[in-house]
C-alpha cells in the first residue's frame, strides 16, 4: 500500500465517528432510494406477472341483462381474442357476530373449467361442486376479517331472502387486488366481500338465467387505437341490453387504485431520497471543505516533497469517495430490509399470491454516482482553495484574520458582554459565510425532520376534512335499481333515523373532444346538508345553476375550464347525448367526481324522479336495530358506515403511512444529528490551539467551553426559523408532487411537528455539545500548544 | 512553460555555472491588511556541492530566499535560474516536477505528516522519485534505523527532525534546504541533526543551504551569507570548516 493511501486509512480512522456520521447522512438517502426502488419495482413486476399467469382482461363492461347468444356477437368484434361473460351482483351479508352491515359482490365462475379472463386463484379449499348451490369462494382478506374457516356459513341477502352460502375455498383475483366496496376510497375487508358462485345457481337466484351483465374482453393488440375501437363496438351491441358503458383497463377500478398508488410509491422513492441525498451531498462538501482546510499543513509539505495538485486532489476526492461508499453500503443494506419489511405489508394488504423481487439497479448506481460526483466536487474545490497557495505560504500559519468589532458591539451592546461572548460574535461575524454555511447545513436538518412529519399532519387533514366537512351522514344506503323518490319518506319513518338525504346519480361518459372520462356523474340538492362539495378552502360550493362541476384534477385531465362545453353521454335509461357547460371546478382532495344540481340531471337523464341511495343521519341508540331493518329491505345493495369506513382508513393510514413516514422520521432524525455533530467536532478541531491558548493564559474550561458551545448554539437557534421555512417548501414540493387521482394532500403544518423539529436539533445540539464539551476537557494543552496543528 | 529546470545546462570547468542564480529578486508579502517587504532586490550565486549557511534575524528574509530557491514560492520581480533554467517564469507543473527531482526540503517544524511512520513519512518521497535511496537507508544514514515504525508523536523533536532530513535526502537531491533544522531542537540534538545534514553534503555530495540564527552553525558552512531587512549584508567565505560535533553554542 502507498504511504499516501496508508493516510487516508488513518485519516478516516481517526475521525471515525465524524466519517461514520456523514456515512450515515449518505445512506439515509440511499436507503430510502433503495427502499422506495425496491417496493415499486417489485409491486409492479409481481403485478404484471400476476395479471400474465391469471388472464386479467383488458376491457370491462356492465349491463342490464344480455341474452347469452349477444356472446357470439362481441366475439366477432375485430380485435377480440377472448371474450368472459358473467353474472355479477351486489348484496348485503350476513355474517355471524357482525352487527353492522356488511357489503357483497357475488361473481359467477363457469360450472366447467376456469374462467378464461380474471381468473381466480385458490388459496385454500376446494372449487366448486357444481350441482351444490350453496357452495361459494370467499376472497382472503375478507375471510380472515371475520375469520372465516372452510365449512363456516355466509348468508346473503338475495331479493331480501337470506340464502345461506357455505364457505369451500378461500380465494384470490387480479381483477379485485385493490378490493373497495361501492362508495369507498380504501379497502376495508370488514365491511366488504368477494364470493364466487357457480354460474347457474347465482343466475337462477338473480333470474339472469340465459343471461349475462358483465363482460370481460382480451384484445389481440395492446394498441390504444384497437382499445377504442372495441369500445366502441362493444358499447353500440350492449346498447341495447342496458350497457353501463365499458372501460379501458387502464379506468378498472383495482387497476386504477392499484396504479395510483404505485405511481405515488414511484414519486415518493425519488423525491423524499433525492432531498435526503441533496442534504447529504451539501453536509458532505462543508465538512470536506473544512476537514481539508484543517490539513492545510499537511497538503503544503506533501506538495513541497514533490507530490501534484492533481495526486493530492485525488487523495482528498478518495477521502469522499470512502464516506460515500461506506454511506451507500450500509444505505443499500438497509434500504433492502426495509424494502423486505415494506414488502411484507404491502403482499399482506394487496393480497398477491406470489412476489416477484426486483429492484431497479441502474437507478440506484445512479443515486450513488451523484453522492459521489457531489463528494467528490466538494473535496477538489476545498483542495483547489488550498493548492492554489504556493506551498511556503500555506505552510506558514495563516494572516491573522482581519477581525472587526461585531455589529451588535457596535451598536452599543457590547459593555454589557463578557469576553467570551465578544470572542463568539467575532468569531461568527469574521467568517461571516462559513457561519451561513453552517447554519443552512444546520437548517437543512430540521427541514427535512419537517417533511417527515408533515405528510402525517395533511393525511389528518384530509381525514379531518373528507369525514367532518364533505361526508357529514352516519350511513349511506344504496340501492340495486333507481328507486322512486318515495322512499325517502320510507327510510325517514325507520326509527332512529333523524334525517335523510337522497342520492343519485348516473353512468356517464364526459368526452371533451378525443379525451374522455368515464365516471358517475352525482345528484346534489342545493340545500344537501350531508353530503356537500367543498373546495380546498373548506367552502361549500353551492349547486343552484344548471351545469356542471368538476374535480379540478378531472376537468385538468379534460382540459376544459369553467365556462367550456363538454359533451356528456348518459349511461342508463334513454342514453342521452348532450353537451352540457362546465360552470365550475372545485379543488377537492379525494378521489375525482362530477356533480350536478339534481333537477337539471334528472332533465339531462329524461328519467323518472328516482334515487339510487340515501344519505342518513341516525340515532347511535338505535343503531343495531336499524342495521337489521336496513338489511331485510329488498331494495338495499348496499350499506355503508362512515365510522366504519373512517376507522379503516386510519388504520390503513396507521400501517402503510405511518410506516413510511417512521422510516422518514429516522432517517431525519440521522441527518440532523449528523449536520450538528459535524459542525461541532470541525469547529472543535478548527479552534482547539486557540482554545488551548486561553486555558494557558487561565481561562476556565467551562469558559472556553461557553465559547465554542456558544457559538454552536448561535447557530443552531439562528438556524430553525430557517429549517421550519425550508421544511415548509419541500413539504409545498413535495405534496403537489404526490398528486394522484386517489387524492391530493393539503400542505398542512402542525405546530406540533414544528416544535418537533425544533426539539430535535435542539437535541442533536445538546449531545453534540456534551461530546465535545468532553474532548475539550480532555484537552492536552502542552500537545496542542508545541505542534502547529 | 519551457522545461529547462529539469535539465543541466553544460559547465565549463573553468568557470563552473552556478547551482542557483538570482538576480534582483524582491518578494512583497500582503499578510492580512499589512504589506511585508521579505526581499529588496537580493543577486546570489550558490555552486555546486556547497554548504551554504544563511545567517539572519527573523524576518530579515532568509526563510523567503530559501523558499523561492526550493521552488515553494515565488518572486514578485527579479530572475530566478536553476542550472539555467528559469524558475521565476516555471507554472505549478514544472515546479511541482522541480520539486520532486531536485529539491530536499528540512523544516523548523518538521512538517511530518502525523498519521504516517517514520517509515512511511520517508516512503511518502521514495515512491515518487527517480532511483531514490529506500527508506530504511535514508533513515540509517540519519541514525534512525531502529525507529522505523514509530508515529512522529511518538518521537523526539530531534528525531522527527532526522526523519525530516531522511525524508529530504532519500530522493537523493541535487539540493538540500534547511529552515532552521536546529530551531526547536536542544544543543545536544541540534549537533546529532547537524552531523545528518553535514553526512548527506559530503558523502552524496548534494548542494546545501542552511538558514539559521545561530552563527555557532555556521562554523561547519563552506560559506556564510547573512541577511538584514530583506538584502544580502555580508557574503564570506570560510577558510576553517569544523565537523558538526565540533560546534558549541
Amino acid at each position: 500500500m502507498r504511504a499516501l493511501d496508508r493516510k487516508l486509512l488513518r485519516d478516516l480512522w481517526n475521525v471515525r465517528s465524524q466519517v461514520l456520521a456523514i456515512a450515515l447522512v449518505v445512506a439515509s438517502g440511499i436507503a430510502l432510494l433503495v427502499m422506495s426502488l425496491g417496493v415499486f419495482g417489485s409491486l409492479s413486476t409481481t403485478r404484471e406477472a400476476y395479471y400474465a399467469r391469471y388472464a386479467f382482461a383488458d376491457v370491462f363492461a356492465g349491463a342490464r341483462r344480455v341474452p347469452n347468444r349477444v356472446q357470439e356477437q362481441i366475439e366477432a368484434i375485430p380485435g377480440v381474442e377472448k371474450v368472459q361473460t358473467r353474472v355479477v351482483v351486489g348484496v348485503t351479508l350476513d355474517v355471524e357476530g357482525v352487527a353492522e352491515p356488511v357489503n357483497g359482490r357475488l361473481i359467477s365462475i363457469p360450472e366447467r373449467g376456469r374462467p378464461v379472463l380474471n381468473d381466480v386463484v385458490l388459496r385454500r379449499g376446494r372449487w366448486l361442486d357444481p350441482d351444490r348451490a350453496e357452495e361459494a369462494l370467499v376472497s382472503e382478506r375478507f375471510a380472515e376479517a371475520h375469520g372465516l374457516q372452510l365449512g363456516d356459513r355466509v348468508a346473503a341477502v338475495i331479493n331480501g331472502r337470506r340464502q345461506p352460502l357455505e364457505v369451500v375455498g378461500i380465494a384470490l383475483s387480479p381483477e379485485f387486488i385493490y378490493n373497495i366496496g361501492p362508495g369507498e376510497f380504501f379497502p376495508d375487508p370488514l365491511h366488504f366481500g368477494l364470493l364466487w358462485m357457480s354460474r347457474r345457481h347465482l343466475a337462477t337466484a338473480f333470474e339472469m338465467e340465459g343471461g349475462f351483465n358483465d363482460i370481460a374482453l382480451a384484445l389481440t393488440s395492446a394498441s390504444a387505437s384497437t382499445e377504442r375501437a372495441v369500445i366502441t363496438e362493444l358499447d353500440r351491441i350492449l346498447d341495447a341490453y342496458g350497457g353501463l358503458g365499458a372501460i379501458p383497463r387502464s379506468e378498472q377500478l383495482s387497476h386504477w387504485y392499484l396504479q395510483n398508488e404505485l405511481t405515488q410509491l414511484e414519486n415518493m422513492a425519488f423525491i423524499v431520497p433525492m432531498i435526503f441525498l441533496g442534504v447529504a451531498a451539501f453536509l458532505l462538501n462543508v465538512v470536506l471543505r473544512r476537514t481539508i482546510a484543517v490539513q492545510r499543513e499537511q497538503i503544503a509539505a506533501l506538495k513541497a516533497l514533490g507530490y501534484s495538485n492533481a495526486r493530492l486532489g485525488l487523495h482528498y476526492v478518495q477521502w469522499a469517495v470512502a464516506v460515500v461508499t461506506l454511506g451507500s453500503l450500509i444505505g443499500i443494506v438497509a434500504g433492502l430490509l426495509l424494502a423486505n419489511g415494506m414488502l411484507g405489508f404491502y403482499m399482506e394488504y394487496f393480497r398477491f399470491p406470489f412476489l416477484t423481487y426486483e429492484v431497479s439497479v441502474p437507478s440506484i448506481l445512479i443515486a450513488i454516482v451523484v453522492s459521489l460526483a457531489a463528494a467528490a466536487l466538494g473535496a477538489m474545490g476545498a483542495v483547489r482553495s488550498v493548492a492554489s497557495l504556493p506551498p511556503a505560504e500555506a505552510m506558514r500559519p495563516a494572516a491573522p484574520e482581519s477581525f472587526r468589532v461585531s455589529l451588535f458591539e457596535r451598536l452599543g451592546a457590547g459593555k454589557w458582554l463578557t469576553q467570551p461572548a465578544r470572542m463568539v460574535l467575532r468569531n461568527l461575524s469574521r467568517r461571516p459565510l462559513r457561519a451561513a454555511l453552517s447554519i443552512v447545513g444546520i437548517s437543512f436538518a430540521g427541514a427535512i425532520m419537517v417533511v417527515g412529519s408533515a405528510m402525517m399532519d395533511s393525511m389528518d387533514e384530509l381525514l379531518e376534512v373528507q369525514f367532518n366537512i364533505i361526508q357529514r351522514q352516519d350511513l349511506s344506503v344504496s340501492f340495486f335499481e333507481p328507486v322512486k323518490r318515495s322512499a325517502v319518506h320510507e327510510l325517514a319513518a325507520l326509527s332512529g333515523v333523524m334525517q335523510v338525504e337522497p342520492t343519485s346519480g348516473v353512468a356517464a361518459r364526459l368526452r371533451n373532444g378525443h379525451l374522455q372520462k368515464q365516471t358517475a356523474i352525482q345528484a346534489l340538492a342545493p340545500d344537501a346538508r350531508l353530503r356537500r362539495v367543498v373546495d380546498v378552502d373548506y367552502r361549500a360550493i353551492q349547486l343552484d345553476r344548471p351545469g356542471l362541476v368538476l374535480s379540478t384534477l378531472l376537468a385538468e385531465q379534460l382540459q376544459v375550464e369553467a365556462g367550456d362545453t363538454l359533451v356528456v353521454e348518459v349511461m342508463e335509461a334513454a342514453r342521452p347525448v348532450r353537451e352540457v357547460v362546465l360552470t365550475d371546478t372545485v379543488d377537492d382532495l379525494l378521489g375525482v367526481a362530477a356533480y350536478m344540481e339534481e333537477e337539471s340531471l334528472r332533465r339531462l337523464v329524461r328519467r323518472d324522479d328516482t334515487i339510487s341511495g340515501a344519505m342518513l343521519k341516525i340515532d347511535s341508540q338505535a343503531e343495531e336495530r336499524l342495521f337489521g331493518l336496513l338489511k331485510a329491505m329488498p331494495a338495499v345493495a348496499g350499506v355503508t358506515l362512515r365510522s366504519a369506513a373512517l376507522k379503516n382508513i386510519q388504520t390503513y393510514m396507521l400501517d402503510n403511512m405511518s410506516m413510511v413516514m417512521g422510516v422518514n422520521l429516522l432517517f431525519a432524525v440521522i441527518i440532523a444529528f449528523g449536520v450538528i455533530y459535524n459542525t461541532a467536532r470541525i469547529s472543535l478541531s478548527e479552534t482547539s490551539r486557540e482554545l488551548a491558548s486561553l486555558r494557558v493564559i487561565g481561562f476556565t474550561r467551562a469558559e472556553i467551553s461557553s465559547i465554542l458551545l456558544g457559538e454552536l448554539a448561535l447557530l443552531t437557534l439562528a438556524s430553525i426559523p430557517l429549517g421550519l421555512l425550508l421544511g415548509y417548501g419541500m413539504i409545498a414540493g413535495a405534496m403537489s408532487a404526490f398528486e394522484s387521482e386517489l387524492f391530493r394532500l393539503p400542505v398542512v403544518v402542525e405546530t406540533n411537528t414544528f416544535l418537533v423539529s425544533a426539539a430535535t436539533v435542539l437535541g442533536s445540539m445538546a449531545i453534540s455539545a456534551w461530546t465535545v464539551r468532553r474532548k475539550l476537557h480532555d484537552l492536552d494543552l502542552v500537545a496542542v500548544l508545541k505542534t502547529r496543528e | 512553460m519551457n522545461v529547462a529546470v529539469t535539465t543541466r545546462a553544460p559547465t565549463s570547468p573553468a568557470h563552473p555555472a552556478p547551482v542557483f542564480a538570482m538576480r534582483g529578486v524582491t518578494k512583497v508579502y500582503s499578510m492580512g491588511e499589512v504589506e511585508v517587504h521579505a526581499l529588496r532586490g537580493v543577486d546570489l550565486d550558490l555552486h555546486e556541492g556547497e554548504f551554504t549557511v544563511l545567517l539572519g534575524p527573523s524576518g530579515s528574509g532568509k526563510s523567503t530566499l530559501l523558499n523561492i530557491l526550493g521552488g515553494l514560492d515565488a518572486a514578485t520581480a527579479g530572475r530566478v535560474t536553476y542550472r539555467g533554467g528559469d524558475l521565476s517564469e516555471a507554472g505549478e507543473r514544472a515546479l511541482t516536477r522541480y520539486r520532486r527531482r531536485h529539491v530536499g526540503f528540512v523544516f523548523q517544524f518538521y512538517n511530518l505528516i502525523p498519521s504516517l511512520t517514520a517509515h512511511e513519512n520517508v516512503a511518502l518521497v521514495t515512491e515518487i522519485a527517480h532511483d531514490p535511496l529506500t527508506p530504511e537507508e535514508a533513515l540509517a544514514l540519519v541514525g534512525l534505523k531502529h525507529r522505523l515504525d514509530h508515529f512522529p508523536s511518538q518521537m523526539s523533536g530531534g528525531e522527527q527532525q532526522r526523519v525530516a532530513i531522511a525524508r529530504a535526502i532519500a530522493k537523493r537531491p541535487d539540493v538540500l534546504l534547511c529552515d532552521e533544522p536546529t530551531g526547536a531542537l536542544d544543543i545536544s540534538t541540534g549537533i546529532a541533526v547537524l552531523e545528518a545534514i553535514g553526512k548527506v553534503n559530503v558523502d552524496l555530495g548534494t548542494t546545501t543551504a542552511v538558514i539559521t540564527h545561530n552563527a555557532a552553525i555556521s562554523a561547519m558552512a563552506d560559506r556564510v551569507i547573512s541577511l538584514a531587512d530583506g538584502q544580502i549584508a555580508n557574503d564570506v567565505r570560510n577558510g576553517a570548516k569544523l565537523p558538526a560535533s565540533a560546534i558549541e553554542w
